[in-house]
C-alpha cells in the first residue's frame, strides 16, 4: 500500500502512448514533440540499465583473479584478515607471482551481524513511532516531529560517525567496559569501546528516520473505511491499527526493511570509525562481550584500503570485496521485490 | 534533429582535440614504488609540470606498491624511476642508484596521560607484535591494563615506515591491533584511548604523547640532526645515472626550491 498503488488506481494517471493522438499535432509542438520526448526519456531510462550492466561487468572482471584464486575459500575463514591484506598489498611486482590469498568470512560474519542487528532494532522502532504519528500523535506534535524525522534521514553518515568517534566510543570504552573485561580477552582482541554494539546502535539511529517516513506514509493511505469499519465494530484505537492498518501496511513494512538493509550495508565512512577496525568475528558465545566486540564491515575495509587501489593484486581483491557488496544488495531488492509479491497475492493490497 | 546532430558532432570533436592535445609528444616519466614516497613524488611532479620550460612537455605516471617493487620495476627498465623509502640494500640488483630527495621520521605514540620516559626497539617490538600486552609489563608506562595497538592498514605508507624501521623484516604486528584507514582517525583513537599506542609521523603526533626512542625524543630538530634514529630515507631510483628528462627532476627534487616543498611535511635534504 503505497504511493503508486493509490496512483495506478486513478484513471487518466498513466502517460498517453503518443502515436493516435499526439503524432497528429506533432507540427505544432515544436521540437519537443510528444515522440521526441519520449525516445529521448526512452533513452535516459535505458542509459540507467546500460549503467548498471557496464557496473556489475566491471566490477566483476575487475574481481575475478581474486575469486579464481582463492575459490570458495575465499567466503571462509582461517588467518588473520589483516596479514592477508598485507601480504597482497607487498606482493611481487612479477604478476605470476601475485598473492591473492584471503579468507574474508570476518568481514562478511561483521557486515552480516551489524547489518541484522540495526534492521531488526530499527523495524520495531520505525514500526511504533509511525503508528504513534499517524494515529496518537496529536496534530501539534506532529507537525514538528515528522519535519525533524525527514531532516535526521538527510544527516550524512560522517557527521554520526564523528559523533560516534568522538563522544559514544569514548564514553563505552570508559564506563561501560571494566578491566577485567578487557584483560579477559586481551589476548585475542582489544576492546577499546569501538564495538559492534556502538556500531549498531548508530546504524540503527542513521536507518530508523527513513523507516518511520516510509511507514507512515503507507499507514496514511490504509483506505478510511476499512478502520472505520472496524472502529464501528468496536474495537479501540490500537486493536484498529494493529490488525487492520498494519496488516494492510506490511508491504511498506517490507520495502522499508529493504532499502534500510541496503543502506546499512552500504555504510562504509560511520562504521569504519565506531565499529573498531579490527578484521575480527565477534563471538556471539561470549555473551555481553560479543556486543564490545570490533569488527569490520566490507565496505568499511573497501573505504579503509582504498589507498592501496594502484597494487594490481591488492586492487583486485578490493572489487572482489564491491562484487560481493552489489550482489548481496541485487539480491536484498530481489527478496523485497518476491516479498512484496506474494503478499500482494493474498489481497492485502487494494 | 539536425541541431542536435551537429552538436554531438561539435562535442565528439572537442574531446578528441583535448585527447590529442594532452598527449601531444610530451615525455613520460613513469615512476613505481613506495607509497609512502607517493605524496611526496605527486606533489613534486605537479610543481615539476608547471614549471614554465615543462609545462606541456612533461608527464607523469605514478604508480605505487611498496619499496621493493619499485626498485625491481626499475632495475628491470619497466618505468623511469623508482621510489623507495628504504636504503639500499646489499642483495638489490645491481647498477642501480639511490638518489636521496628526503627523509621522513616516524614516532611512537601514546594517550598524553601516559608518557613513557624512553623505549628501546626490543620494547617497541615487544608491544607491538603483541608479546606484551599490559602496561604493567612497560617499565615507566603511567597506564594500566591491557595495551590497545591502534596502526594503519596495510597499504598506508606510515605502516609501512614503522614496519621497516623498528619491526624489521619478520616481526608483524599482532592480528588483535586495531587498523585505522586515516592518520586523523588514528590519533583521535590514540587520544581518547589512555591504554592506546600507536605510530604516526610527526606531522601528525601533535596532541599525543611522542614517546621517545633510545632517549631521543621524536621532534624535527632531533630528525633534521640524525639524532633521533626512528627516521628512514626517501629515494628515487634510477637504472644507471638518470639522464634526461628523469636526470632533470631529481635535479629539481633536490633543489632548494623543491626542498623548501619536501620541508611542509617531511625532513629536508638541508
Amino acid at each position: 500500500m503505497t504511493r503508486e498503488g493509490i496512483a495506478a488506481s486513478l484513471p487518466g494517471r498513466r502517460p498517453q502512448r503518443p502515436g493516435s493522438a499526439s503524432t497528429e499535432n506533432a507540427g505544432g509542438t515544436g521540437f519537443w514533440s510528444d515522440a521526441r520526448v519520449e525516445r529521448l526519456l526512452g533513452a535516459i531510462a535505458c542509459l540507467v540499465l546500460l549503467i548498471i550492466l557496464g557496473m556489475i561487468g566491471f566490477v566483476f572482471s575487475k574481481a575475478w583473479p581474486s575469486f579464481a584464486d582463492n575459490g570458495l575459500a575465499w567466503f571462509g575463514s582461517g588467518g588473520d584478515v589483516d596479514l592477508q591484506l598485507e601480504d597482497i598489498f607487498n606482493s611481487p611486482s612479477n604478476p605470476a607471482a601475485y598473492v591473492y590469498t584471503l579468507r574474508a568470512w570476518p568481514l562478511l560474519w561483521g557486515t552480516f551481524v551489524v547489518t541484522a542487528g540495526a534492521v531488526l532494532i530499527g523495524i520495531v522502532f520505525a514500526l511504533f513511532a509511525a503508528i504513534f504519528i499517524v494515529e496518537f500523535a496529536p496534530r501539534q506534535v506532529n507537525r514538528v516531529l515528522e519535519p525533524v524525522v525527514r531532516l535526521l534521514a538527510a544527516v550524512p553518515s560522517v557527521v554520526y560517525g564523528l559523533i560516534g568517534i568522538l563522544v559514544i566510543v569514548p564514553w563505552v570504552g570508559e564506563h561501560l567496559i571494566s578491566l577485567e573485561r578487557k584483560e579477559s580477552v586481551s589476548n585475542v582482541v582489544q576492546l577499546d569501546g569501538a564495538s559492534i554494539g556502538v556500531g549498531i546502535l548508530i546504524l540503527t539511529v542513521m536507518i530508523v528516520p527513513i523507516m518511520i517516513a516510509i511507514v507512515v506514509d503507507a499507514l496514511r493511505a490504509v483506505p478510511r473505511g476499512w478502520t472505520e469499519g472496524a472502529a464501528a465494530l468496536g474495537a479501540n484505537r490500537w486493536r484498529v491499527t494493529w490488525t487492520i492498518a498494519v496488516r494492510t501496511a506490511r508491504p511498506a513494512i517490507v520495502a522499508a526493511a529493504v532499502l534500510a538493509t541496503a543502506r546499512a550495508l552500504g555504510e562504509a565512512i560511520m562504521l569504519s570509525m565506531v565499529a573498531g577496525s579490527a578484521s575480527f568475528a565477534p563471538n556471539p558465545i561470549d555473551g555481553i562481550t560479543f556486543f564490545f566486540e570490533p569488527t569490520r564491515p566490507l565496505a568499511s575495509a573497501l573505504v579503509e584500503n582504498v589507498e592501496g587501489l594502484s597494487v594490481v593484486p591488492f586492487g583486485q581483491t578490493l572489487f572482489a570485496f564491491a562484487a560481493v557488496l552489489l550482489v548481496s544488495s541485487m539480491f536484498l531488492s530481489l527478496a523485497g521485490f518476491t516479498a512484496k509479491q506474494s503478499m500482494r497475492k493474498y489481497g492485502v493490497r487494494p | 534533429m539536425i541541431r542536435m546532430r551537429s552538436l554531438a558532432v561539435v562535442a565528439l570533436a572537442l574531446c578528441a582535440a583535448l585527447a590529442t592535445a594532452a598527449s601531444a609528444s610530451a615525455a613520460t616519466i613513469t615512476l613505481s614504488g613506495s607509497t609512502s614516497v607517493a605524496p611526496l613524488a605527486t606533489k613534486l611532479a605537479k610543481t615539476f609540470v608547471n614549471q614554465p620550460q615543462n609545462k606541456g612537455k612533461v608527464k607523469f605516471v605514478i604508480l605505487q606498491g611498496g619499496s621493493d617493487i619499485g626498485i625491481t620495476d626499475v632495475s628491470r627498465g619497466r618505468v623511469t624511476l623508482g621510489m623507495s623509502s628504504r636504503d639500499p640494500k646489499p642483495a638489490d640488483p645491481g647498477g642501480i642508484v639511490f638518489n636521496k630527495i628526503a627523509r621522513d621520521a616516524v614516532c611512537v605514540v601514546t594517550n598524553p596521560s601516559n608518557p613513557i620516559a624512553s623505549l628501546s626497539q626490543q620494547q617497541i617490538q615487544d608491544i607491538f607484535s603483541g608479546r606484551i600486552r599490559s602496561w604493567s609489563q612497560v617499565p615507566g608506562a603511567s597506564a594500566s591494563g591491557p595495551i590497545d595497538l591502534v596502526v594503519r592498514t596495510a597499504a598506508s605508507g606510515t605502516q609501512d615506515a614503522f614496519q621497516n624501521i623498528f619491526m624489521g623484516q619478520t616481526l608483524r604486528v599482532a592480528g588483535s591491533a586495531t587498523t585505522k584507514s586515516s592518520n586523523g582517525l588514528q590519533a583521535q583513537t590514540i587520544k581518547s584511548d589512555p591504554n592506546a599506542i600507536g605510530y604516526a609521523s610527526f606531522h601528525f603526533s601533535h596532541g599525543l604523547f611522542s614517546v621517545p626512542y633510545l632517549g631521543v625524543p621524536c621532534t624535527l630538530r632531533n630528525a633534521k640532526s640524525g639524532q633521533y634514529a626512528g627516521s628512514r630515507n626517501f629515494y628515487l631510483v634510477s637504472r644507471g645515472t638518470a639522464t634526461g628528462v628523469a636526470q632533470k627532476f631529481i635535479q629539481f627534487a633536490r633543489s632548494a626550491k623543491a626542498q623548501a616543498l619536501v620541508s611542509s611535511d617531511w625532513v629536508p635534504l638541508r
